[in-house]
């Protein structure tokens, strides 16, 4: 009889492909867990060493073995496994969970804003948003959509807040607002009735506001300009830029939803050929650019980077502005999103704008 | 970074409380708790004094707007002291310079 | 990709003499073969690697796809000799690397010119008039001794085994070393080797090929040794007196002689 008949057939194998070649290798081997076949049938878990003794030549003589009863220690072992494999299997039911909730909220996020921009005759249109931390969904929204044979609605804001909550107001902003331009596409008719349904949605203890610029493009086939007209609550102005880069000013409108009658701030203006006008949430101009809280970015600096680039497509300056934030680093810690609408330079630069 | 301090303090015509430090998301909530433990009677004036506002972001303005709704609730009327530069220029581009009576300091939000 | 760091290639003897290849089986790494290569070094440019997972390999390499099969063995075989631009070597491959050395020969021709198939085995579990020597439930037997044994190397590290600590290297500290891979590579490698079935590529062989089993081997009995065989067509059979899976090992001057006297054969 051989040690190894001893085995189970699986010890066998074990034995044939890492126990003897080690002991041969070694000279040794220790606290090898094995099954030894009992008469009855019965498996006895052991723990095996064994050492080669050698004769005075070096040639090996005889292998001397010890068998350890391991019934306890494999009995621990076994729980040891089994928790190892309980606590994987929380692992990897943890990180499912989690991945479902990642993909639950890109497609929350995406909801929250277009795929794409729909094409606009005569106008081109880019947008950008960065979003502050992928675990959080985003508070600033922009969209452009039809309004009607001819016209073209366009908006952008900032729901106050940060996480579901905010979540949640930007997207009842958003469709509150492509519903309200749908039955009247007046820029201040639109505020207002977002500024109702907010009112409305949440009263009491948890007011919920938001700033938005909406806005009205009509496009006039025969000359080639597109007229502009939008209100905003609450919102930074507008850049318009031609040659160079000015604010289209909105003084005095109110965040949308915390009064029952606000006063929203009117502008109107006319898109020439090589004409951008540039809408911004404050990300961008509250963006931290020195090692003090309070030293940021500004209004200033911001027209002059877009006079900077003015003249060029609306493509171009989302791209340009969106290394600006890049740069930032860390110092841009919110959410930013960037809409840029403008009519084409005439002459051959139309057709290939970069 | 200066920690938010708020301090209480009574007068004739109201309560008013200083803000000082940064008013932010990670402490706007704050200033609500703060107000739960006011009680405000009809016709006072609740005055925030912000000379000591080092910063203030959206949920510090968010804040702004929950006490106002506060006060009226009570029928009480609210005013803000000593807007920092910074803090009177966001809430110029909100809007909300036009329905926060603005003082340039306590004693004028509390005489008149 | 570094093939040679992938495989932790190692080669040595006489750059001028012809190229044999010594590929380890399922259970250890290119150390099971210190005995025979001082038997080779004088005459021939030996080279030694351990497959993916086995050894100091690159386990970031490893790929549970690409090894789910001999054919993925294989191909790291043929990649080797490319890599080193191996022509008409003599492949020597223990246990499963035998056959793992046959599906090589047939993917590159050129590249390997004869076969030492030590203690091969071309199906380990029992089929209709054939006799591998196990069941398929033998087969989850080993893997689940597999497991326990590594888990009993570090039983006393029972704390890092729960996740509470970094999982810990293997280190030479650990006497057992020379079979240390990574349990869930050695896993695959087990189940690749144990279930596979080669029987059919053995007619293929078109090379010079030495048999060399042992009398006494639970894992390939003498009558799997008679069908490899009688199945390559022109293949010689020498039947080590040598107990054991391992004669390169437990027989290292009679398993020497073979193949060194099959090289010369060659020449």
């Amino acid at each position: 009889m051989r040690f190894t008949d001893l085995l189970t057939v699986g010890g066998k194998l074990y034995h044939e492909t890492h126990f003897a070649p080690l002991l041969r290798m070694q000279g040794e081997i220790n606290g090898i867990a094995l099954e030894i076949k009992q008469a009855g049938g019965d498996r006895l878990p052991v723990l095996i060493s064994s050492a080669v003794k050698n004769g005075s030549t070096g040639e090996p003589l005889l292998i001397r073995t010890t068998v350890f009863d391991a019934r306890d220690r494999r009995a621990y072992e076994e729980e040891l496994l089994r928790s190892r494999k309980a606590a994987e299997e929380a692992r990897k039911e943890a990180e499912a969970d989690r991945a479902r909730l990642q993909d639950a909220l890109a497609v929350l996020q995406q909801s929250l804003l277009p795929a794409t921009l729909p094409p606009v005759p005569g106008v081109e249109t880019a947008a950008h948003y960065h979003t502050a931390s992928p675990d959080r969904l985003g508070g600033d929204f922009y969209d452009v959509f039809p309004v009607d044979g001819k016209r073209f609605a366009f908006f952008l804001g900032d729901v106050c807040g940060k996480g579901p909550q905010a979540a949640a107001v930007t997207s009842l902003t958003r469709y509150t607002l492509r519903a309200a331009a749908l039955h009247d596409p007046d820029p201040v008719s639109a505020l207002t009735t977002l500024n109702k349904v907010l009112q409305e949605r949440y009263t009491g203890g948890d007011p919920r506001y938001c700033t938005a610029v909406f806005g009205v493009l009509e496009p006039a086939s025969a000359t080639g300009q597109v007229a502009v007209r939008l209100a905003a609550g609450g919102h930074p102005p507008a850049l318009r830029a031609d040659g160079t880069a000015d604010f289209l000013p909105t003084p005095g409108g109110l965040l949308v939803g915390v009064l029952p009658a606000p006063h929203f701030a009117t502008a109107t203006t006319t898109l020439g050929a090589g004409d951008t006008l540039l809408l911004y949430t404050d990300g961008l101009t509250e963006a931290r650019t020195g090692e003090d809280r309070a030293t940021l970015y500004g209004d200033e600096a911001l027209r002059d980077f877009v006079a900077g680039h003015a003249g060029k497509p609306p493509q171009a300056l989302v791209q340009a502005l969106t290394g600006l934030l890049a740069d930032f680093g860390d110092g841009l810690d919110d959410d930013t999103a960037l809409l840029a609408l403008g009519v084409p330079a005439s002459g051959p630069t139309t057709k290939n704008p970069l | 970074m200066s920690p938010l301090r708020i301090t209480t303090r009574d007068t004739a015509t109201g309560p008013v409380l200083e803000i000082t430090g940064e008013f932010d998301y990670t402490n706007a909530t704050e200033l609500r708790d703060l107000l739960g433990t006011l009680t405000l009677r009809p016709g006072r004036r609740l005055v925030l004094d912000l000379a000591g506002m080092t910063f203030c972001d959206s949920s510090g303005i968010t804040a702004l707007i929950a006490a106002r709704n506060h006060v009226h609730a009570a029928q009480a009327d609210i005013a803000l002291a000593a807007v920092p530069a910074n803090t009177l220029r966001i809430l110029r581009i909100v809007g909300l310079d036009q329905i926060f009576p603005l003082y340039p300091d306590t004693d004028a939000a509390t005489r008149s | 990709m570094d093939i040679d760091r992938r495989n932790n290639v190692t080669v040595i003897g006489n750059p001028q003499g012809p190229a044999v290849v010594l590929a380890h089986g399922f259970g250890c790494d290119q150390n099971m073969w210190r005995l025979t290569v001082p038997a080779l070094v004088d005459d021939y440019r030996v080279v030694l690697f351990d497959y993916v997972g086995s050894g100091r390999s690159d386990l970031a390499a490893f790929s549970e796809d690409r090894y789910a099969s001999l054919d993925g063995y294989a191909r790291d075989v043929v990649e080797v000799c490319e890599a080193l631009d191996l022509r008409d070597a003599t492949f020597v491959g223990h246990s499963v690397s035998a056959m793992i050395g046959v599906l090589a020969a047939g993917m590159a021709p050129e590249r390997i010119g004869a076969l030492v198939m030590v203690a091969p085995s071309p199906r380990y579990i029992d089929d209709d008039g054939y006799r591998g020597g196990f069941s398929a439930e033998d087969i989850d037997e080993l893997l689940a001794s597999l497991e326990s044994n590594y888990l009993g190397w570090s039983a006393a590290m029972a704390p890092m085994i729960m996740g509470n600590e970094e999982r810990f290297e293997l280190g030479e500290e650990l006497t057992n070393s020379f079979c240390a891979t990574d349990p869930d590579m050695a896993r695959v490698f087990a189940r690749t080797t144990f279930l596979s079935d080669s029987r059919d590529d053995l007619k293929s062989v078109r090379v010079p090929t030495l048999v060399l089993e042992c009398t006494q081997d639970v894992i390939a009995p003498r009558e799997v040794g008679a069908f490899v065989h009688r199945a390559i067509p022109g293949s010689t059979l020498v039947t080590l007196d040598a107990t054991g899976h391992c004669p390169h090992l437990s027989a290292p001057e009679a398993t020497n002689e073979a193949i060194t006297g099959f090289l010369a054969s060659l020449r």
